[in-house]
């Protein structure tokens, strides 16, 4: 019979078993503690990646290292914490180059996972864009250090028959990375395989023939919360029920137009729409240049040349609220996986080694009524202040026509899960 | 004094260009320039990723035909897993022929009732606050409320196979990763939760009716309006029928004479070159044989009821011979024909989606084949605009070493810059002022190509109107936005 104790979670008196672990309490008590590197049975737990830091007798503690005992105070579910959670997985994001749109892995990653739950839908920090390599030597895998966010799950859990591990830690500080013992590999079970693309918290380690195995709507995180009260805490308060006409700027900078068929994809309630709002510039109608202050401006797409950012600047210069649509213009997007590369690489590839070239062509466009290509792809929010982001790739219809009502009328809504995605 | 006139952006068209037109002191237009403004530089940064991410990816090309790119890039990876695209199981073949024309059938509504209908219903002078989506709404509400329920059809297709309706995944390396169930089929042909197909080929067939009667009133304009003589591309199965997932390629020139004679896909680079000009980030694709000059193809819905023998369908083919009779019965080189030929494809997709529906080999049967893997793949499909070429080497580890990618879009550069010279030349050259309706032509020509510049731009760039007048010692005097 094991020993109960007394603590305190968030002001609330619980009675739990001494000794056993945070996260576990917290869970069977109906409390989500946010956490990403934790995995039940990998013990001593990680307690690498921090997202599940907690206030614990007065002090910053990750949950998932702390034992439970006699009298222990816990705080848990308090802006300040939360904050510091958000600021930690979005630092991940920054870090590496996570493309979900791009990543067999989305819709089973745990670090997307982590930003639907904690509802990040931009980074605060800017993305370091650092070029890292794709490990294709390993005989049945391949290692995306791009990825990767060094959680050490792999490194502790995956181990061969006769004990030896596969993967490992190499470098140090800012260098570290996950290496792997290829001649280790070579003998791991196909379960063994399989479980070690399973355990990555992210889309680092992928078995080769083993992709995009599961459709839309199956995948791990695609429906439900683990929160039993996700809905709630994204509901809006709803403070006006005026619904005066409004008026929409829209337009598509380094994008591909994907989140402006995705505005039109609430079909016919397209028609309600129209009668409470009108366009003025938008690449839906003919109108060019602003003709009137506009309430609202949305942007699709980030900015590759001088001229989108002329465009943004433009839109920040006549619209109250500026909404960054979809990762393009939240972050940079697909696009933005040329920011690893020189951009003289990119023009070269396009225009100079294409097979279909003229050989000899040594033309790259290049013209006064050409915008500059920039070096990189930079996100909307680093060129001027947005206001709101709508994720997604693209966003879903329905989440975006909710956010622009509240936005507009403070019409209450509710983001659902479901429909708060990166891909 | 000359002038040079700016069109910037050019609107209601995806994506992102600009048209100048230079003009000599007599207001005489000298030349002109349909500018595709955006680079995105797949083509590189692709490079180094697994040749099994392609599909996924690579449809954030653009997001109004992301399955052409899923899918021709699927073809060109089964290839490279040992596939060739007729060996893959009836289930997976099938599964992606219905996604495919379930595209074109959406893609084709969103061009006409959104984008173009404007200019038909209103005409070509309508003042610029008229010329949209909305207005059409507003005046015409059934055509409105028909063409967002046909787009709609064809999105919810492509959901039920793909997951999403924009950026869904379906195609794997050598197959499909799903069927569809029972209760997902019924829901297109009983008709209870949305109106089924049968309505879909109906309301098709009205619009066509419709287009009749709009090139009988308005034959002359219609036959002269951006006409030029050029080749004509396509591609057509085994018995000369359209065929838009798989098949052969067949080009025309502008009398009908064959240019190129259905060869197999993989053999494009010996037959296509690409040209570069400084002014646009968008390349000129054209027959080696032929030569730069000459050797340029139209791609899209009039060429490709150009080049092939027949429909398979039989609503859609009575449809394509009452046009062909309609225009004389030779090879049709005018541009605003090309909105009937899509309306034409549209009720050929529905027919088709009508029959695959019925094909039980949608709810089970084998998903993936396996091969021996190889180092190359070459998938072309036709797009709802045209032509489109995915060309992935990889190596032996499966990495991604080279990519070239043929946008439709592309093979209709030189025909819109020549759709752009004829409204340059018959409608603004030697006049004294520029108006709105003028530019608004301007748009209309590139308009009916349906283009789709972000594709075609492979997301480097950026497609908008400004028309820009420059005197003779280039020096910029006049901008004329659109309104």
């Amino acid at each position: 019979m094991e020993n109960k104790i007394n603590i305190t979670i968030d002001g609330v008196p619980i009675l739990a078993n001494e000794g056993a672990n945070l996260i576990n309490v917290a869970k069977e008590n109906g409390i989500f503690i946010p956490s990403l590197c934790y995995f039940d049975h990998i013990e001593p737990p990680l307690g690498t990646c921090r997202v599940c830091t907690c206030k614990i007798n007065g002090k910053y503690q990750p949950a998932c290292t702390e034992r439970v005992t006699e009298g222990m105070v816990i705080e848990i579910n308090t802006g300040e914490l939360n904050d510091l959670r958000k600021a930690l997985v979005e630092m991940m994001f920054a870090e590496g180059n996570h493309i979900c749109p791009a990543c067999e892995k989305s819709g089973n990653c745990d670090l997307q996972h982590m930003g639907y739950e904690l509802g990040i839908a931009s980074v605060r920090f800017p993305h370091l864009f650092k070029d890292r390599i794709i490990d294709y030597k390993p005989r049945r895998m391949i290692l995306e250090h791009n990825r990767c966010i060094k959680c050490m799950r792999c490194v502790m859990d995956i181990k061969t028959k006769d004990g030896r591990k596969v993967f490992t830690y190499q470098d140090r500080g800012n260098n570290t990375y996950v290496g792997i013992d290829y001649e280790q590999e070579a003998i791991l079970t196909e379960e063994e395989i399989i479980n070690a693309m399973n355990i990555c918290t992210t889309g680092a380690i992928i078995v080769r023939g083993k992709n995009v195995t599961m459709p839309f709507g199956q995948r791990k995180y695609d429906t439900n919360s683990v929160q039993q009260h996700y809905n709630e805490k994204k509901r809006m308060p709803n403070t006006s029920q005026v619904m005066e006409k409004k008026i929409v700027a829209t337009c598509s900078l380094a994008g591909c137009f994907g989140c402006h068929m995705s505005m039109l994809d609430i079909d016919t309630d397209l028609l309600d729409m129209v009668e409470l709002i009108s366009f003025d510039k938008s690449p839906i109608t003919d109108i060019k240049k602003f003709t009137h202050r506009c309430h609202i401006g949305i942007i699709e797409g980030g900015c590759c040349n001088d001229e989108n950012i002329e465009t943004l600047r433009l839109f920040r210069e006549n619209c109250d609220i500026l909404v960054a649509l979809g990762e393009c213009a939240i972050w940079g997007g697909v696009p933005s996986m040329r920011n690893t590369i020189p951009l003289s690489e990119c023009l070269e590839e396009a225009y100079l080694n294409s097979v279909t070239n003229e050989p000899g062509n040594t033309v790259v466009p290049y013209h006064e009524d050409l915008p500059k290509i920039l070096n990189r792809v930079y996100a909307c929010n680093e060129i001027v202040k947005i206001d709101y982001f709508i994720p997604g790739c693209p966003p879903d219809g329905n989440h975006i026509w909710k956010a622009i009502k509240n936005l507009l009328w403070n019409e209450a809504f509710n983001v659902l899960y479901s429909e708060f995605k990166y891909d | 004094m000359s002038r040079k006139i700016t069109i910037d952006p050019v609107t209601r068209v995806e994506g992102h260009g600009r048209v100048t037109i230079h003009l000599d002191d007599y207001g005489q237009v000298k030349e002109s320039f349909f500018h595709i403004v955006e680079f995105r530089g797949f083509e590189r940064f692709i490079q180094g990723h697994p040749y099994w991410e392609a599909p996924v990816f690579v449809q954030r090309l653009c997001g109004i035909c992301p399955v052409s790119h899923h899918l021709a890039a699927a073809k060109a990876i089964d290839q490279i897993a040992g596939i060739d695209p007729k060996d893959l199981s009836p289930t997976a073949q099938k599964l992606r022929r219905l996604m495919h024309y379930g595209q074109v059938f959406q893609s084709h509504a969103l061009h006409y009732f959104y984008l173009a209908s404007p200019d038909l219903l209103f005409g070509l002078d309508a003042p610029a606050d008229k010329r949209n989506i909305i207005a059409v709404a507003n005046e015409h509400r059934d055509l409105a409320i028909k063409g967002i329920t046909m787009r709609r059809f064809g999105q919810e297709i492509i959901k039920a196979v793909a997951g999403k309706r924009i950026h869904g995944i379906l195609a794997v390396p050598g197959g499909v990763h799903k069927t569809i169930t029972e209760a997902e089929r019924d829901y297109f042909l009983d008709g209870t939760n949305i109106e089924n197909i049968d309505t879909m080929i109906t309301w098709t067939k009205e619009v066509i009716d419709f287009m009749k009667s709009y090139h009988e009133k308005n034959k002359k304009m219609l036959d002269e309006f951006a006409y030029f003589p050029s080749g004509h591309l396509g591609m057509v199965n085994d018995k000369g029928e359209l065929d838009l997932y798989d098949g052969k390629l067949r080009a025309k020139d502008h009398e009908g004479n064959i240019i190129l004679n259905d060869i197999p896909a993989d053999l494009y680079q010996d037959y296509f070159s690409e040209a570069v000009a400084n002014w646009s980030y968008m390349k000129f694709p054209y027959l080696k044989t032929i030569g730069r000059d000459k050797g340029w193809n139209r791609v899209g819905p009039i060429a490709r009821l150009n080049i092939c023998d027949s429909l398979s369908t039989p609503l859609a083919e009575k449809e394509r011979q009452f046009y062909f009779d309609f225009y004389g019965n030779k090879m049709n080189n005018s541009t605003m024909y090309s909105h009937w030929a899509r309306l034409i494809e549209m009720l050929h997709c529905a027919e088709t989606l009508k029959m695959l529906l019925h094909d039980p080999d949608l709810l089970t049967g084998e998903l993936v084949r396996h091969g021996t893997p190889r180092n190359k793949g070459i998938g072309i499909i036709e797009a709802p605009r045209g032509t489109l070429t995915h060309h992935y080497e990889v190596d032996d580890k499966g990495m991604i070493t080279h990519c070239n990618l043929i946008v439709s879009t592309t093979h209709n550069n030189d025909a819109m810059n020549e759709a752009v010279k004829w409204v340059a030349q018959h409608v603004i050259s030697r006049q004294g002022s520029i108006t709105d309706s003028m530019l608004n032509q301007v748009e209309v020509a590139i308009r009916a190509y349906d283009p789709c510049l972000s594709c075609a731009t492979q997301a480097l760039g950026s497609m908008s109107l400004v028309v820009e007048l420059y005197n003779h010692q280039e020096i910029l005097i006049d901008v004329r936005t659109k309104n």
